[in-house]
Formats: structure tokens, sequence, C-alpha cells
């Protein structure tokens, strides 16, 4: 199994990683971010769908909650009536994962192979040795020149600024795509994911092999771009917290968090409208009786 | 499907927690080090640097008659760290104190043995009384001539080839560039030159010239007195240490070629191609280089020409330097057989089945080698009667 991934998917990114350094003139730092861009570039059409899944899930989350309320009871029959919503708006619930999933390997052997590629130790210089290709290109670039501006990609970088800058792009992604929650279990969710994860990997700068953390930035800022022309616009990073909800919530409806003004894709588009038409239909029916 | 992933929320939710886990895990896997120190021999006993760190003297007749260590003479040190903690890997994941590795093989030097320390980015050279040693955590006890360089609580490079010495000097390069030459009485740094790359090479002596290389594709001729004589590029940095002839400098590059370098000039004689790098030390024996590479195989090749005579392919790559013992040339794989092999035709002789990966180099007294394995042990093997003599397991200490 372990062979399989280093002959199938390590292996090829690793050297790929190398020979672009060599070409890029020995710069092991420019070589991380061109193949970063290069692969974001390749899955991009599987971004871009993930974006949109996950922002059609999100217009649908309202009246998601509402079904929960009612068939708090009926787990089956609240499965059958979510599937019903999610046929209707025409949204797979797993649209957002599988884009995921198959991204999920690269990112990690793009992690693997940056690690690998530095041989910071003997160890892992010898261990090198035995997935590189008998090639020229790769042969003369090895061992990596570890220094790139004011770094060595094989140490953390003791100034702040690379911390600052993954904590932050990672902040500006997350903060973009999470809209703001009424419910008080999801909000200590969505500002754990907003807050800590950038947090976390600011920290995690300070220990690791400021390579990596080079990856992670510019990853950050594809991502940020991707959902600024995907998306259309800067998302939830300009919309203010929703605000806590009344203490009786039984009867009173909450208004839907406020989307950004954007321009909607087309699937957007078709989502909000046929959930806006569910939802107006649902209404009539049940004459609001079902508050949020 | 869709109802698994409904009904299975929580546990999918724990999916980005286990990624960021998984490569806080592949993060710290990576840049551990050990270290793989050779033997330095005298007077019935055997001088080596642990995996755990330590150094080691170990008493050949006491190692022999199965004593409880250590025995007489025999002793053992720890070596305390010269690094910065997370100085490879991070406060993640590294140990409050990370301790230091000894990828050098030792040399004896009077009543010395001089131990190069590898420590992250930092290193240190320490020579202990080998015959009553006063070194204690890090500390030399100077009125039994020893000393550490730099002294103190002070640092190099990091020390992953093994010094050499001439006289009452000694020579090591270390992974900050500079080449040192340190007085051995006294600890003192006499001169040192800067290659302007890591040096991760044992440099070698001829006459009045040290040749080292480093990991910016040079190779240098240093004279006694730290002047270039020559130096010279080669199209891959160099990978293996240099074997000097009577005419040339043999070193194993990255790019699966080993060179011959001519001694006068440092111009290119000729190369060899092989399948992986050439990372062990080649030995030179009569006009024939014995060249171990990582492609699993051994060369034999005309000293003169460059020209393959025969190759041995053994069970893994060949990572520690092959030696010579009378007619036979004995090599070990890193997957954990020593081969004994005729050096006119390279027909196997005997094998040996270690069990454990070796990567320091070997040592050979009489029909005796010494073997330091990766599962924390050292090996005698009679070669002639191809059995296992005595072991001694020393274990890490955590």
């Amino acid at each position: 199994m372990l062979d399989i991934w280093n002959i199938v998917i390590l292996e090829p990114v690793l050297n790929g990683l190398i020979w672009l350094t060599n070409v890029l003139g020995g710069s092991f730092g420019w070589a991380i971010i061109v193949l970063t861009i290069v692969i974001n570039l390749l899955l991009f059409p599987l971004r871009v769908r993930q974006t949109k899944s996950t922002k059609a899930m999100q217009t649908l989350q309202p009246k998601i909650q509402e079904l929960q309320k009612k068939y708090a009871k009926d787990q089956k029959r609240l499965q059958q009536e979510m599937m019903k919503l999610y046929r209707e708006g025409g949204i797979n619930p797993l649209g957002c994962l599988w884009p995921m999933l198959i991204q999920l390997p690269i990112w990690i052997a793009l992690y693997q192979s940056i690690m690998q590629a530095l041989g910071a130790t003997p160890e892992s210089l010898l261990n090198l040795s035995q997935h590189l290709y008998s090639l020229p290109a790769i042969g003369h670039a090895i061992p990596l020149n570890d220094q790139f501006l004011w770094l060595h990609l094989s140490r953390p970088d003791p100034n702040l600024i690379l911390a600052i800058l993954v904590g932050g792009t990672m902040w500006v992604q997350q903060k973009m795509v999470t809209p703001p929650a009424a419910d008080p279990r999801q909000r200590s969710m969505t500002s754990l994911t907003t807050t800590m994860m950038p947090l976390m990997f600011g920290l995690f700068t300070l220990s690791f092999p400021s390579g990596l953390a080079l990856y992670w930035v510019v990853s950050n800022i594809i991502g940020i771009v991707i959902q600024y022309f995907v998306s259309g616009g800067w998302g939830y990073l300009r919309t203010p917290a929703a605000p806590k909800p009344p203490p009786t919530p039984a009867q009173k409806v909450l208004p839907a968090p406020k989307a950004p003004v954007a321009e909607p894709s087309k699937t957007l588009q078709k989502a909000t409208e046929e959930s806006k038409t569910i939802k107006k239909a649902s209404e009539e029916k049940k004459k609001g009786f079902f508050g949020r | 499907m869709r109802s698994f992933f409904k009904k299975n929320r929580k546990v999918l939710n724990l999916i980005p927690v286990l990624i960021i886990l998984g490569l806080l895990v592949i993060g710290c896997a990576g840049p551990t080090f050990q270290g793989w120190s050779g033997f330095a021999a005298s007077d019935g006993m055997l001088y080596f640097g642990g995996i755990d760190g330590k150094v080691y003297a170990i008493n050949l007749s006491a190692r022999n008659q199965n004593q409880t260590f250590p025995g007489e003479n025999e002793w053992v040190f720890n070596i305390p760290s010269t690094g910065v903690p997370g100085s490879i890997c991070g406060t993640a994941c590294a140990p409050a104190s990370p301790r230091a590795s000894i990828y050098a093989t030792p040399i004896i030097l009077g009543d010395l043995v001089c131990v190069g320390v590898y420590s992250g980015d930092t290193g240190k050279v320490v020579a202990i009384n080998r015959l009553s040693p006063g070194y204690n955590e890090g500390v030399p006890q100077r009125s039994k001539g020893e000393w550490t360089y730099p002294s103190g609580i002070k640092s190099m490079g990091a020390i992953v080839g093994s010094p050499i010495a001439a006289d009452s000097t000694l020579f090591v390069g270390t992974s900050d560039g500079y080449l040192y030459s340190i007085d051995v009485v006294y600890g003192e740094n006499k001169w040192q030159f800067g290659t302007g790359g890591k040096i991760w090479t044992s440099p070698a002596i001829e006459g009045d010239l040290i040749y080292v290389s480093n990991y910016d594709k040079k190779i240098f001729a240093i004279s006694s007195a730290g002047s270039e004589v020559w130096s010279s590029e080669l199209p891959a940095s160099v990978a293996s240490s240099p074997a000097v002839s009577a005419d040339s400098i043999l070193v194993g590059a990255f790019d699966n070629h080993l060179y011959a370098i001519d001694r006068a000039n440092g111009k290119e004689r000729w190369n060899f191609a092989g399948g992986n790098w050439f990372w062990s030390t080649p030995l030179i024996a009569g006009n024939t280089v014995y060249a171990g590479c990582l492609d699993n195989k051994l060369y034999a090749i005309d000293a003169s020409t460059g020209q393959e005579v025969w190759q041995f392919v053994t069970n893994g790559p060949i990572v520690s330097a092959p030696i010579s013992v009378d007619n036979f040339v004995i090599v070990a794989s890193d997957v954990g057989d020593l081969y004994v092999l005729d050096s006119a035709t390279g027909s196997m002789a005997s094998s040996i089945h270690v069990g454990s990966p070796v990567k320091a180099p070997l040592l050979a007294d009489g029909n005796t080698v010494y073997v330091h394995a990766g599962n924390l042990c050292v090996y005698a093997f009679d070669i002639q009667r191809g059995e296992k003599v005595w072991e001694f397991c020393y274990s890490v200490e955590e």
C-alpha cells in the first residue's frame, strides 16, 4: 500500500518539485510557490465545484434547520424530507465532499514532498535517494539549497512574519466562506473554525520548517483568490456577526443570515430560487407555525 | 450512501482534526536523526558513538567473555546536546532537550579519543581521555588533557563526516561550510577554511594536502597552512567522502556518478555511472576501486581507466563503506547482510546475516569484522567461519 502511494502520488510530486528547483535556478522557495500554483490550477475545476456546492448548501441551511425541528423525533422522515429538499434544490449533498477527498492525497503528497526534498538530516537525505528518478536535472539539484528570502526553508522562521502571514491568510479564507450562525452551538463551532484554526497554524509555523509555512501561505492566497472570483466578492468577510437569538425561540422566526451582495452563480441562483419557492409553499401550508 | 454521511456527521466532522494530526505526525516523523558511527580501535578496545548519542568504550576481551558492561576499562559517556530545542522540527515535536547524535567515526590521538557531535544545526568536537576519562556531561577535565571545541556553551556547525588527523592536528568539516584545523593538545583553532557550502563528508589527507568537498558541487585541495591550492566544480554535489589513490581523488556524486579527479589540478580524469548515488566512501586496493552504490550494487572499477571490472548485487542499498581483508572485499547492505567477496572476481565466498540495517563503517581486525548495526548492537563476526563471535547490545534511555 505504501509502495503504491509512493510510486503513484508521492514520487511524481517530489521529483516535480526538485525538477522545478533546478529549472528555477536552484531556488526551492520559488519551486514550492510555482508547484503549489500549478497543482491549484490543475485542481481548479474541483475547487470551483466544491465552492459552488458549499455555497448552495448554505442557502438551504434555514430550511434544513426547520426540518430538523419539525422531524426531531422521526429520523427516518427527516432523512426523506431532507433528500427531497436537496433533490428539489438540485443539490448533491456530497457535492462538496468529493472534490475535497480527491484533492486531499495531492495536498498530503505535496506536504510530504516538501519535508523529504529538503533532506534536513543525514537520514532524510539518504532516504530521499530511494524516491528520485534517474534524471540529470534531479541529480544536479540535490541537495537542495534551503535559503529563500530571509528564510531557511528547513528551519522554522525565527521572526513572526511567516506566522502572521499563515494565520492572517487562513483567517481571511475561513471568514470568507463561513456564514454567521444564529444557533449558539453552531456559532461556537464557527468561531472555532475561523479563529482557532488560523491561530493553531500560526503557532505551527513557529515550530515547523518554513518551507511548509510558505506552502500554507501560497495555498491560502490561492484559496482566497478562487473564493473571491467564484463566489463574487469577499463573501462573509464583510458580513457582521449574527445577533444572539432571543430567549423565546419557539414562536419566533429569526431572519436568515444575510449573504453578501454578490453576483450569484447559476447553480446558486437555481438553489436560491428553488429554496425560496419551497420555503414559500411550506410557509403557506403551515401558516408560519414553525419558527427557526 | 447519503444517509451514511448524515448518520456519521460527528465522525466526519473529525476528519479535519485527523488531517491536522496526520500532518503533524508526518512533519514530526521526517527529521529524526540517529547516527551511524564506525569504530576506532586501540589496545584491545573499541570506541564508537552509539545511536543513543553516547560514546562507548568496550573491551574486546570482556565482550568475548560476555561480561557485564561496563567491564574492565570500559566506559560510556553521555554527550549533551549543543542545539536549541526545536531547532530542527520545532517545539511542537522536538523533545525539550534534543539529544546529540554521532555520525562521525571517532579518532584516537594518543590518550584522547575525539568525537564529532551532530546536534541539529550545531555541533562540537569532544576529546575524552580514553584511559582515564574525566569528561562529565559536556564538561571536559583539562587536567586529563580533555577539551571540547568550541569550548563552553559555544558550538560550531553540525558534524556528519568523520574527523581526520595529521601530526597533532585534527581536521573536521561542518555543516556551516568550514573546514576546521584544531590543535589536538590544546583544543584550539589553528585555522578555518570557508568552502561556501555545507560539508557533510570527511576530509582526506595525502602528503601536504587536505581534500574536502561540500554540498555546493565543489572539491578543494587545501594546504596544511589552510590556503587553497586548487578547487574544482563537479556537475553535481559530492555525496561520498573522498578516497585518495596515487594520482586521483575518487568521489561519488548525487548525479549517480563516481568521479576520478586529478590530484594535481582538480580536473576530471574519468567518471563511472551507477544506478543511484555513490554514498559510501570508495575503497582503493591496488589498481581497483570498489564503490558501493545505493542501487544495491558493489562495483569494481579499474582505477586507471574507469572501466567496470565486475559488479555484485546485494539485497539492499550500500551505505557502509566496503573494506578489504586479504584477498577479499567485505561489504554490508542496508538491509542487514554482510558479504565476503573475492576481490579479483567478485564471486561471493560467504555471507552473514546481521539481521538489522548496517549504515556504519565496518572495521576489520584479522579475520574478525566488527559491525555497528541499526538495532543498537555491535557484532563481532569471524568471516572465515562465517559466524558471530559475540554481540554487545546497548539501549536508548528515554
